[in-house]
Protein backbone atom coordinates (compact mmCIF):
# COMPACT_ATOMS: atom_id res chain seq x y z
CA UNK A 1 0.00 0.00 0.00
CA UNK A 2 2.89 2.32 1.14
CA UNK A 3 6.20 2.63 -0.64
CA UNK A 4 9.17 1.69 1.60
CA UNK A 5 10.36 4.35 4.20
CA UNK A 6 13.89 4.94 2.13
CA UNK A 7 11.67 5.36 -1.24
CA UNK A 8 9.51 7.95 0.31
CA UNK A 9 12.05 9.78 1.95
CA UNK A 10 13.74 10.24 -1.81
CA UNK A 11 10.39 10.66 -3.09
CA UNK A 12 9.77 13.52 -0.67
CA UNK A 13 13.56 14.89 -1.12
CA UNK A 14 12.92 14.33 -5.32
CA UNK A 15 9.70 16.84 -4.78
CA UNK A 16 11.44 19.02 -2.78
CA UNK A 17 14.42 19.77 -4.98
CA UNK A 18 12.17 20.18 -7.90
CA UNK A 19 10.08 22.65 -6.30
CA UNK A 20 13.21 24.30 -5.68
CA UNK A 21 14.49 23.83 -9.33
CA UNK A 22 11.96 25.91 -10.45
CA UNK A 23 11.29 28.57 -7.62
CA UNK A 24 15.35 29.36 -8.84
CA UNK A 25 14.62 29.57 -12.34
CA UNK A 26 11.47 31.60 -12.28
CA UNK A 27 13.98 33.85 -9.87
CA UNK A 28 16.79 34.09 -12.65
CA UNK A 29 14.08 35.34 -15.36
CA UNK A 30 12.15 37.79 -13.07
CA UNK A 31 15.18 39.25 -11.09
CA UNK A 32 15.72 42.82 -11.49
CA UNK A 33 19.32 42.76 -10.99
CA UNK A 34 20.86 39.90 -13.00
CA UNK A 35 23.87 39.49 -10.41
CA UNK A 36 21.37 37.82 -7.77
CA UNK A 37 19.58 36.01 -11.55
CA UNK A 38 23.40 34.69 -11.63
CA UNK A 39 23.63 33.58 -8.21
CA UNK A 40 20.73 32.22 -8.39
CA UNK A 41 21.59 30.00 -11.25
CA UNK A 42 24.29 28.46 -8.56
CA UNK A 43 21.49 27.50 -6.66
CA UNK A 44 19.52 25.92 -9.86
CA UNK A 45 22.61 23.79 -10.49
CA UNK A 46 23.07 22.44 -7.04
CA UNK A 47 19.28 21.69 -7.05
CA UNK A 48 19.83 19.85 -10.53
CA UNK A 49 22.88 18.03 -9.07
CA UNK A 50 20.28 17.00 -6.29
CA UNK A 51 17.74 15.90 -8.51
CA UNK A 52 20.23 13.86 -10.56
CA UNK A 53 21.42 11.65 -7.85
CA UNK A 54 18.08 11.09 -6.38
CA UNK A 55 17.40 9.52 -9.72
CA UNK A 56 19.66 7.12 -8.93
CA UNK A 57 22.38 7.24 -6.15
CA UNK A 58 24.47 4.45 -6.98
CA UNK A 59 24.58 4.90 -10.86
CA UNK A 60 24.37 8.98 -11.37
CA UNK A 61 26.33 9.68 -8.32
CA UNK A 62 29.49 10.79 -9.39
CA UNK A 63 27.93 12.98 -12.51
CA UNK A 64 26.09 15.22 -9.28
CA UNK A 65 29.48 15.38 -7.89
CA UNK A 66 30.94 16.46 -11.55
CA UNK A 67 28.05 18.92 -11.77
CA UNK A 68 28.42 20.90 -8.77
CA UNK A 69 32.29 21.06 -8.92
CA UNK A 70 32.31 21.83 -12.87
CA UNK A 71 29.47 24.08 -13.50
CA UNK A 72 28.51 25.58 -10.08
CA UNK A 73 31.90 25.78 -9.09
CA UNK A 74 33.61 27.46 -12.96
CA UNK A 75 30.60 28.21 -14.61
CA UNK A 76 28.74 30.07 -12.61
CA UNK A 77 31.03 31.39 -10.40
CA UNK A 78 32.76 32.79 -13.47
CA UNK A 79 29.25 34.44 -14.41
CA UNK A 80 28.12 35.87 -11.18
CA UNK A 81 32.45 37.34 -10.65
CA UNK A 82 32.47 38.95 -14.26
CA UNK A 83 29.27 40.60 -14.10
CA UNK A 84 30.87 43.01 -11.09
CA UNK A 85 32.66 44.94 -14.51
CA UNK A 86 29.43 46.17 -16.05
CA UNK A 87 27.61 49.07 -14.50
CA UNK A 88 23.61 48.63 -14.95
CA UNK A 89 22.89 45.53 -14.16
CA UNK A 90 18.95 46.46 -13.43
CA UNK A 91 16.85 45.49 -16.25
CA UNK A 92 13.18 46.31 -16.92
CA UNK A 93 10.69 43.64 -15.68
CA UNK A 94 8.81 42.24 -18.69
CA UNK A 95 5.08 43.08 -19.14
CA UNK A 96 3.00 41.18 -21.68
CA UNK A 97 1.95 37.63 -22.16
CA UNK A 98 3.17 36.46 -25.31
CA UNK A 99 6.66 35.32 -23.61
CA UNK A 100 4.84 33.48 -21.26
CA UNK A 101 2.50 31.86 -23.91
CA UNK A 102 5.93 31.10 -25.68
CA UNK A 103 7.31 28.99 -22.48
CA UNK A 104 3.87 27.20 -21.82
CA UNK A 105 3.46 26.51 -25.53
CA UNK A 106 7.22 24.78 -25.67
CA UNK A 107 6.63 22.87 -21.96
CA UNK A 108 3.34 21.49 -23.21
CA UNK A 109 4.18 20.31 -26.93
CA UNK A 110 8.18 19.19 -24.92
CA UNK A 111 5.84 16.98 -22.51
CA UNK A 112 3.06 15.60 -25.28
CA UNK A 113 6.20 14.34 -27.31
CA UNK A 114 7.70 12.93 -24.34
CA UNK A 115 4.70 11.50 -23.78
CA UNK A 116 4.80 9.68 -26.88
CA UNK A 117 7.95 8.37 -26.99
CA UNK A 118 7.91 7.07 -23.47
CA UNK A 119 4.66 4.58 -24.58
CA UNK A 120 7.34 3.01 -26.80
CA UNK A 121 10.01 2.58 -24.47
CA UNK A 122 10.41 -0.55 -22.13
CA UNK A 123 10.92 0.00 -18.27
CA UNK A 124 14.30 -1.17 -17.68
CA UNK A 125 16.39 -1.18 -13.63
CA UNK A 126 19.90 0.61 -13.33
CA UNK A 127 22.35 -1.45 -12.22
CA UNK A 128 25.32 0.26 -9.98
CA UNK A 129 28.15 2.24 -12.01
CA UNK A 130 31.53 0.54 -12.62
CA UNK A 131 34.33 3.46 -13.13
CA UNK A 132 36.25 0.94 -15.17
CA UNK A 133 33.85 0.56 -17.98
CA UNK A 134 33.21 4.39 -17.81
CA UNK A 135 36.80 5.27 -18.57
CA UNK A 136 37.11 2.32 -21.17
CA UNK A 137 34.20 4.32 -22.82
CA UNK A 138 35.59 7.87 -22.31
CA UNK A 139 39.23 6.97 -23.48
CA UNK A 140 38.40 4.10 -26.10
CA UNK A 141 34.81 5.03 -27.44
CA UNK A 142 34.96 8.57 -27.18
CA UNK A 143 38.25 9.62 -27.69
CA UNK A 144 37.36 12.16 -30.30
CA UNK A 145 34.90 14.35 -28.89
CA UNK A 146 37.52 14.56 -25.56
CA UNK A 147 40.26 15.75 -27.70
CA UNK A 148 37.73 18.52 -29.53
CA UNK A 149 36.58 19.75 -25.80
CA UNK A 150 40.36 20.19 -24.19
CA UNK A 151 40.82 22.17 -28.06
CA UNK A 152 37.69 24.46 -27.67
CA UNK A 153 39.00 25.07 -23.48
CA UNK A 154 42.84 25.85 -24.40
CA UNK A 155 40.92 28.43 -27.21
CA UNK A 156 39.09 29.71 -24.92
CA UNK A 157 42.07 29.83 -22.28
CA UNK A 158 43.66 32.34 -24.95
CA UNK A 159 40.96 34.06 -25.83
CA UNK A 160 40.40 34.81 -22.31
CA UNK A 161 43.90 36.20 -21.53
CA UNK A 162 44.06 38.05 -25.09
CA UNK A 163 40.48 39.69 -23.47
CA UNK A 164 42.04 40.72 -20.43
CA UNK A 165 45.01 42.15 -21.26
CA UNK A 166 43.23 44.29 -24.06
CA UNK A 167 43.35 48.38 -22.94
CA UNK B 1 12.50 4.51 -9.43
CA UNK B 2 10.11 4.87 -12.65
CA UNK B 3 7.96 7.64 -10.50
CA UNK B 4 11.24 9.32 -9.68
CA UNK B 5 12.17 9.43 -13.43
CA UNK B 6 8.64 11.08 -14.94
CA UNK B 7 8.91 13.37 -12.00
CA UNK B 8 12.31 14.44 -13.04
CA UNK B 9 11.13 14.98 -16.92
CA UNK B 10 7.92 17.12 -15.83
CA UNK B 11 10.45 19.29 -13.88
CA UNK B 12 12.81 19.40 -17.11
CA UNK B 13 9.86 20.64 -19.15
CA UNK B 14 8.54 23.01 -16.89
CA UNK B 15 12.15 24.32 -16.72
CA UNK B 16 12.24 24.67 -20.32
CA UNK B 17 9.06 26.79 -20.60
CA UNK B 18 11.07 28.91 -17.66
CA UNK B 19 14.00 29.04 -20.00
CA UNK B 20 12.59 29.73 -23.31
CA UNK B 21 9.81 32.51 -21.52
CA UNK B 22 13.05 34.17 -20.33
CA UNK B 23 14.26 34.00 -23.97
CA UNK B 24 11.37 35.63 -25.53
CA UNK B 25 10.86 38.24 -22.79
CA UNK B 26 13.67 40.21 -22.42
CA UNK B 27 16.68 42.49 -25.09
CA UNK B 28 19.07 42.44 -21.92
CA UNK B 29 22.00 39.89 -23.31
CA UNK B 30 22.88 38.67 -20.00
CA UNK B 31 19.03 37.49 -19.28
CA UNK B 32 19.52 35.98 -22.35
CA UNK B 33 22.31 34.06 -21.38
CA UNK B 34 21.23 32.83 -17.85
CA UNK B 35 17.74 31.87 -19.61
CA UNK B 36 20.18 29.87 -21.98
CA UNK B 37 21.89 27.90 -19.12
CA UNK B 38 18.34 27.31 -17.49
CA UNK B 39 17.51 25.00 -21.19
CA UNK B 40 21.03 23.50 -20.52
CA UNK B 41 19.98 22.22 -16.82
CA UNK B 42 16.76 21.33 -17.87
CA UNK B 43 18.36 18.97 -21.15
CA UNK B 44 20.72 17.54 -18.82
CA UNK B 45 17.87 16.87 -15.93
CA UNK B 46 15.76 15.51 -19.05
CA UNK B 47 18.44 12.79 -20.11
CA UNK B 48 19.26 11.64 -17.00
CA UNK B 49 15.38 11.23 -16.15
CA UNK B 50 15.17 9.30 -19.62
CA UNK B 51 18.05 7.18 -19.02
CA UNK B 52 16.71 6.31 -15.53
CA UNK B 53 13.77 4.58 -17.24
CA UNK B 54 15.55 3.43 -19.89
CA UNK B 55 17.99 2.06 -17.91
CA UNK B 56 21.21 3.81 -19.72
CA UNK B 57 24.51 4.00 -18.03
CA UNK B 58 27.43 5.15 -19.19
CA UNK B 59 26.33 7.15 -21.94
CA UNK B 60 24.08 9.79 -20.78
CA UNK B 61 26.64 10.25 -17.77
CA UNK B 62 29.64 10.99 -20.54
CA UNK B 63 27.25 13.17 -23.05
CA UNK B 64 26.73 14.88 -20.33
CA UNK B 65 29.79 15.82 -18.90
CA UNK B 66 30.83 16.51 -22.68
CA UNK B 67 27.71 18.64 -22.22
CA UNK B 68 28.99 21.47 -19.31
CA UNK B 69 32.24 21.00 -20.51
CA UNK B 70 31.20 22.71 -24.01
CA UNK B 71 28.72 25.05 -21.72
CA UNK B 72 31.93 26.34 -19.88
CA UNK B 73 33.71 27.22 -23.48
CA UNK B 74 30.64 28.59 -24.10
CA UNK B 75 30.05 30.88 -21.48
CA UNK B 76 33.63 32.40 -21.60
CA UNK B 77 33.12 32.97 -25.13
CA UNK B 78 29.55 34.58 -24.68
CA UNK B 79 30.62 36.98 -21.75
CA UNK B 80 33.69 37.84 -24.13
CA UNK B 81 31.21 38.73 -26.90
CA UNK B 82 29.01 40.76 -24.69
CA UNK B 83 32.48 42.88 -22.83
CA UNK B 84 32.92 43.51 -26.25
CA UNK B 85 29.03 44.89 -26.96
CA UNK B 86 29.34 46.70 -24.07
CA UNK B 87 32.45 48.72 -24.50
CA UNK B 88 31.14 49.45 -28.26
CA UNK B 89 27.44 50.37 -27.23
CA UNK B 90 28.05 51.09 -23.26
CA UNK B 91 24.55 48.91 -22.21
CA UNK B 92 23.92 45.68 -22.36
CA UNK B 93 20.25 45.78 -24.41
CA UNK B 94 20.06 44.36 -27.46
CA UNK B 95 18.25 47.10 -29.70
Amino acid sequence: MFPPTSELVQLILFTFFGIMAIAFAIYIVRAKNVFYGAVSLAFLGVSIAALIALEAPLTYGIYSVFHILLYVGATVTFLAVSLVMFKDLEVKIPKGSIGILAGGAVSVLFLITVYISLSQVTVTSLKPINFTILADNILETYWFPLIILIIALLTTLIEAISLARRD
Amino acid sequence: MEVLGILGIIISGILIGIGFYGLSSTSNIIRVLLSSEIILNSSILFVFSFSSIVGMIYKPIIFSLFAIGMALTEVIVAFAAIILYYRQKGKLEVE
